[in-house]
């Protein structure tokens, strides 16, 4: 496949997504004429982009669809539940179509019918709402818009298209040729022109340019807007002029004084030779005008698409750079060369600099994943019958583009699980007290150098006694186990647990929660479940920012060092038991009146002892979320840069280490795995 | 295919070392590269025989002590312990493993003739990770069958080292 293709295949994905959340927007906001629009250029753009490359069922396809957006768009057609829900099944249909004609199949029958069922229902409405077929033809629009103020004369009427090509045309890929074949299908081209008045003398001509014009007579019952359109791609390389049938004359007249005599004639020629002899009408439409800028092509075309394996890269050298740069500074510690230090520090803070920025390239915004589940709360309330509404807050807040990948998938099962077992049904709602329609809510937001994401529903929360009695049917737990209902609720981790009676077929089947788990474990992350009986759930994620480079805090336990991520840790006190209340028995120190666990890192480590004890110990502290702990070290080293550093599938599973990173002097320190050890130092201050 | 076609095919260029007091060889087309022992960075709660990880070039790569995978007690380094870096397969990609033993010999060929079949110990060892015996003049060396130095059986044992962490980690949620 080549580059092109490709292109036209991320493009019209993109711009379908866009469509979608157009319909779903719209839904809320059915008059938003900022919505109506793009749906009208999603579309639009699909079938300009599908003609040039010759895919003619997309074509055939997304033309008719153009058609009923473009009515709705000037106000013809209401959009209503039933055709939005028509807009969307289009919409699925489209991509299909994409999809297979990119991958060089042929369409089937079946979904050629299919196809034209969607079309017949949707031009079928349209007779039927709007009876007055010729509306297009005469009557004004009720809210014109200024691309449309010229309202198309009636069909098969005459149209003179200008249209001279840019030097350097061919050099950005255009094809003057298709443009002009793809015009013919909007309609007749009567006569035409190739106008040479640009091209320099011999020497002159370099044979890469374009010096292409053209003057064609084009007969259509399209309206200026549709045939602009058509030149849409090479609006950047050609300027074009679109004159109707009643302007030509006085377009002509106009002109033909600039035209070289010889073109003027043969134009005139044409002219007459088609016959059209208009009414005197005003002529003087700017050329300007007709290229009707594409909104937010400006926005656009401020954007680069970076193959991500190129960003990849970048950040592995810069991971290589801070490595290195750390090795220049340890050096230069050792060997004392004071006259150093200074060069030392800029290029560090240079190439902290260069990391932050390397990182923010790969940082997208969540509100892109979040909106997608707009389409399955609709859908999967629909196949329920249950009123949910979305609200989504935060979808600005960013994280590293290969996390949100990773994310999608647990994301979809979670909200779906919300939507089904979560939410209830309008009646029983209702029964319960609660407004008729449930609320799904989808929340981001950064806190200590992590992301939480939370999932909220108000439905009618999980069933403790439930989860217990299956948990107790599977053997995870024994019937005389002593459990708070909030660890009971953490049990819908487990492999194998779901309350549902009956799989339906969104959820249910139990295979989903522990995977949920696992995948966002292997992210670095972590979830909890929090729930209240006909209040509801929330599910909150923390995952970290990133996955290459962190700000990394160094200890050292018994000669053996170790990296903490900064960002966890909350501060470093001595520890010292006649200042601060220590329980050595069961291991928890009473913080300023926050009590919390501690942890000897060197005996969780089972680090060798060493020759002597370490004269001065300190408690390092670290937070994630609400869980806080300490863990005792013997020296504290600082913070430091860290490239994180995969430890290898051997090693998969090792609750205490999460990766490894390469120290300045060449030496491997590995990372702490704080999760871990949260959890290990509150389990041990609950055994005592 | 016999066996005897079988152990032809192994017929090729071998690297011989020792390690545990036995003389060991592998498959030249295997081995990365040989360095000398640096710094080791122990990795806590590991099983035994993996010593611990280097840095190979900005890489992190896991070091197995050969002897002590073999039962053999762990290896004392000495001025001539070396690393031996080999791929391996595991989950589904090659991992650069480094094999820590106490001495490099030399390179050797051997032919279709020299190899014989491992022993049968009747099921009380694991020659699992044997992959034929070759006589080399009045001496019997093992060709190391290297992708069985990581087998399932070792990642499980690794993993259940794990899953001891995150047992103790677990007692408060005594489910997992």
């Amino acid at each position: 496949m080549d580059d092109l293709t490709q292109t036209f295949i991320q493009e019209s994905s993109e711009l379908l997504t866009q469509m979608e959340d157009a319909l779903l927007a719209l839904e809320s906001a059915p008059e938003d004429p900022e919505l109506l629009n793009s749906l009208f250029r999603s579309m639009h753009t699909i079938k300009g982009a599908a003609g040039i490359f010759g895919f003619d069922p997309v074509v055939e396809f997304t033309h008719p669809i153009e058609s009923v957006l473009d009515q709705v768009r000037s106000g013809e057609r209401v959009l209503d539940e039933a055709l939005a829900e028509l807009l969307l099944q289009c919409k699925d249909h489209t991509a299909y179509l994409v999809e297979q004609v990119t991958g060089g199949a042929e369409i089937d029958p079946e979904t050629e019918a299919k196809g034209r069922a969607l079309i017949a229902q949707l031009t079928g409405q349209r007779v039927a709402s709007a009876p007055v077929e010729g509306s297009e033809q005469g009557a004004p629009p009720p809210a014109p818009s200024a691309e449309q103020e010229s309202t198309p004369p009636a069909g098969g009427s005459l149209w003179l298209i200008t249209l001279q090509f840019g030097r350097d045309a061919f050099r950005n890929g255009m094809d003057p040729a298709s443009f002009i074949s793809y015009l013919g299908n909007l309609g007749e081209i009567v006569d035409l022109i190739v106008q040479l008045d640009h091209l320099p003398d011999a020497d002159n001509f370099d044979p890469e340019s374009c010096y292409l014009g053209f003057a064609i007579l084009f007969s259509s019952g399209a309206s200026q807007q549709e045939i602009q359109s058509v030149f849409q791609f090479a609006e950047d390389d050609c300027t074009l002029r679109i004159v109707p049938q009643a302007e030509i004359e006085a377009a002509f007249m106009a002109s033909r004084d600039q035209l070289p005599a010889e073109h003027a004639q043969r134009l005139g020629k044409m002219l007459q030779a088609a016959g059209p002899k208009a009414a005197d009408r005003v002529p003087g439409r700017a050329p300007g005008k007709q290229q009707g800028a594409r909104p937010g092509a400006s926005h656009e075309s401020s954007l680069i698409r970076v193959d991500s394996a190129r960003l990849g890269q970048l950040i592995n050298l810069v991971g290589e750079l801070v490595i290195s740069n750390a090795a220049i500074k340890l050096r230069v510690e050792e060997q004392g060369l004071a006259e150093l230090n200074e060069l030392v520090e800029t290029s560090e803070h240079l190439v902290e600099e260069i990391r932050d920025n390397a990182l923010q390239l790969r940082m997208v915004q969540i509100g892109d994943t979040f909106s997608r589940f707009r389409r399955v709360v609709r859908d999967v309330s629909r196949e329920l019958g249950k009123e949910i509404e979305l609200v989504i807050t935060g979808g600005e807040t960013e994280l590293d583009k290969t996390v949100v990948e990773k994310m999608t998938d647990p994301l979809t099962h979670l909200v779906r699980n919300s939507l089904d077992h979560g939410i209830e049904m309008p009646q029983d709602r209702i029964k319960a007290g609660k407004p008729p329609c449930g609320t799904l809510s989808l929340d981001a937001c950064h806190d200590s150098g992590h992301i939480v994401i939370r999932i909220q529903d108000d439905g009618a929360g999980l069933d403790a006694e439930k989860i217990r009695r299956k948990a107790e049917a599977l053997g995870l737990i024994t019937p005389d186990q002593v459990m708070s209902d909030k660890e009971v609720y953490q049990l819908i981790f487990a492999p194998g647990l779901s309350t549902k009676e009956k799989a339906s077929n969104l959820s249910g089947r139990g295979v989903g929660m522990d995977v949920v788990k696992r995948s966002i474990e292997a992210l670095r992350g972590n979830i909890e479940i929090d729930s209240e009986p006909a209040v509801g759930t929330t599910v909150t994620i923390h995952l970290p920012l990133t996955l290459a480079i962190i700000d990394g805090f160094m200890v050292g336990a018994r000669g053996e060092r170790y990296v903490i991520p900064l960002s966890m840790v909350e501060e470093c006190v001595e520890m010292d038991s006649s200042q601060w209340q220590l329980d050595e028995a069961r291991r928890y120190v009473n913080l300023r009146g926050e009590v919390m666990p501690y942890l000897y890192l060197s005996e969780f480590l089972q680090i060798p002892e060493a020759d002597q004890r370490a004269r001065r110990e300190s408690l390092v502290v670290v937070r994630i979320g609400q869980h806080k702990a300490g863990f005792v070290v013997d020296t504290l080293y600082g913070e430091l840069q860290t490239v994180i550093k995969p430890l290898g599938s051997l090693f998969n599973g090792f609750r205490g280490i999460s990766g490894s990173t390469v120290l300045g002097s060449g030496e491997v320190a590995l990372i702490l795995d704080v999760q871990g050890l949260i959890q290990a130092a509150t389990a041990q201050m609950q055994l005592h | 295919m016999t066996q005897q076609q079988e152990l032809g095919e192994l017929a090729g260029q071998y690297l011989t070392f020792m390690a545990g007091n036995e003389l060991f060889a592998i498959d030249i087309l295997r081995v990365n590269e040989i360095i000398e022992v640096d710094t080791m960075t122990r990795v806590p709660r590991a099983p035994e025989f993996i010593r611990g990880v280097i840095n190979l070039r900005g890489g992190v790569v896991p070091v197995v002590d050969l002897a002590a995978r073999l039962g053999a007690g762990i290896t004392e380094l000495t001025r001539r312990s070396c690393i031996i870096l080999v791929g391996v397969p595991h989950a589904g990609r090659e991992q650069i493993v480094g094999l820590l033993v106490d001495e490099v010999r030399e390179i050797i060929d051997i032919g279709p003739a020299d190899l014989r079949p491992p022993p049968d110990l009747g099921g009380y060892a694991d020659t699992g990770f044997i992959q034929a015996m070759a006589q080399v003049g009045q001496m019997f060396i093992i060709l190391l069958h290297v992708a069985e130095i990581l087998t399932h059986h070792e990642i499980n044992q690794a993993s259940a080292v794990a899953e001891r962490l995150s047992g103790e980690a677990d007692q408060a949620e005594p489910i997992q």
